[in-house]
């Protein structure tokens, strides 16, 4: 009695090939998967940090030249005190610009407030535009004391 | 504590709501030399040396022109309030130069001496390329050295 040959189960069924030898693949497909696919995954990356549209941001980084106007930043005056001891200060101001000094919030001064300075101003003064905000006048602050120090 | 501000602003204005800086300003953004985060730094460090010392901080950055020690002084003497009680400090980047400017009766509270070691301080973070983490450091330096006044301590 002949023994039956072993019927072929599962995919072996479909593959009529010799036992032993892989499925052929070529030379182009082995460089298309292991060359071209790292490349365009690299390729897919530089396009996504590199093509403009982004985060169009020229902030300064130590070291460049200081070509923004100058800025001024004073502290936010003290609205919660009780008794008014101390007259509320006026802006800072760049003396060659007509530029303010940027409280840094998000508000900015509303026109009362400042109308409310510069009236006190004039009246101190004597002389004065109204509602046009005027740079502070150099006051005499005594003698100066600092330091100075480069890097 | 201290979060990062929002870049878009809700909309919760009425009509009598004013508008935001951020609203106004559209050439140039309020975030364009420093981001919101560094804004709000330097913002709660000049603010919180003003009130616990009682003297006026104010911090320019900026060119200072040939004779750095002059420009700074005539800031100081235009920054508004009262400058004998103020303290500027005047940074220029581009020429690597920061002066400290006291009036005279911030002078009798921060010697040259304690100017000269907050600006030590300062230029030497500045150096190693972190402009916002000097003037911060150099503000406390500061204000520490001005001492907080018991008048200013609000009892809570």
């Amino acid at each position: 009695m002949a023994t039956p040959a072993p019927r072929a189960v599962g995919a072996d069924r479909l593959n009529q090939r010799p036992a032993g030898k892989l499925s052929s693949v070529t030379v182009a497909e082995t460089i298309l998967v292991f060359v071209g696919i790292p490349l365009a995954v690299y390729v897919l990356l530089a396009l996504l940090i590199f093509l403009p549209g982004g985060r169009k941001r020229t902030r300064y980084k130590p070291g460049q030249p200081w070509d923004h106007a100058p800025i001024w930043y004073e502290p936010h005056p003290e609205n919660v005190g009780a008794g008014g001891h101390e007259p509320a200060p006026g802006a800072a101001a760049v003396p060659g610009s007509s530029s303010a000094a940027l409280g840094s919030s998000m508000y900015p001064e509303q026109p009362e407030e400042r109308n409310t300075d510069t009236s006190r101003a004039s009246d101190a003064h004597g002389a004065g535009g109204h509602g046009a905000h005027v740079a502070p006048r150099p006051v005499n602050a005594g003698p100066l004391g600092g330091a100075r120090g480069t890097w | 504590m201290t979060r990062a501000l929002e870049a878009e602003s809700h909309d919760t204005a009425t009509t009598h709501t004013a508008p935001a800086r951020t609203d106004e300003i559209e050439g140039s953004p309020l975030d364009e030399i420093f981001s919101f985060q560094e804004l709000a730094r330097l913002d709660e460090a000049l603010t919180m040396s003003s009130r616990e010392t009682g003297l006026r901080f104010t911090l320019y950055i900026g060119d200072l022109g040939a004779r750095t020690r002059a420009q700074a002084e005539e800031l100081h003497a235009r920054s508004g309030g009262n400058p004998t009680d103020s303290v500027l400090i005047a940074v220029s980047p581009g020429q690597k130069v920061v002066e400290v400017v006291t009036g005279a009766g911030a002078s009798r509270r921060l010697p040259d001496r304690a100017c000269a070691l907050a600006v030590l301080s300062m230029t030497t973070s500045f150096a190693a390329g972190d402009l916002v983490g000097g003037i911060v450091n150099g503000l406390r330096q500061l204000s520490d050295q001005a001492g907080h006044p018991a008048a200013l301590r609000h009892p809570h």
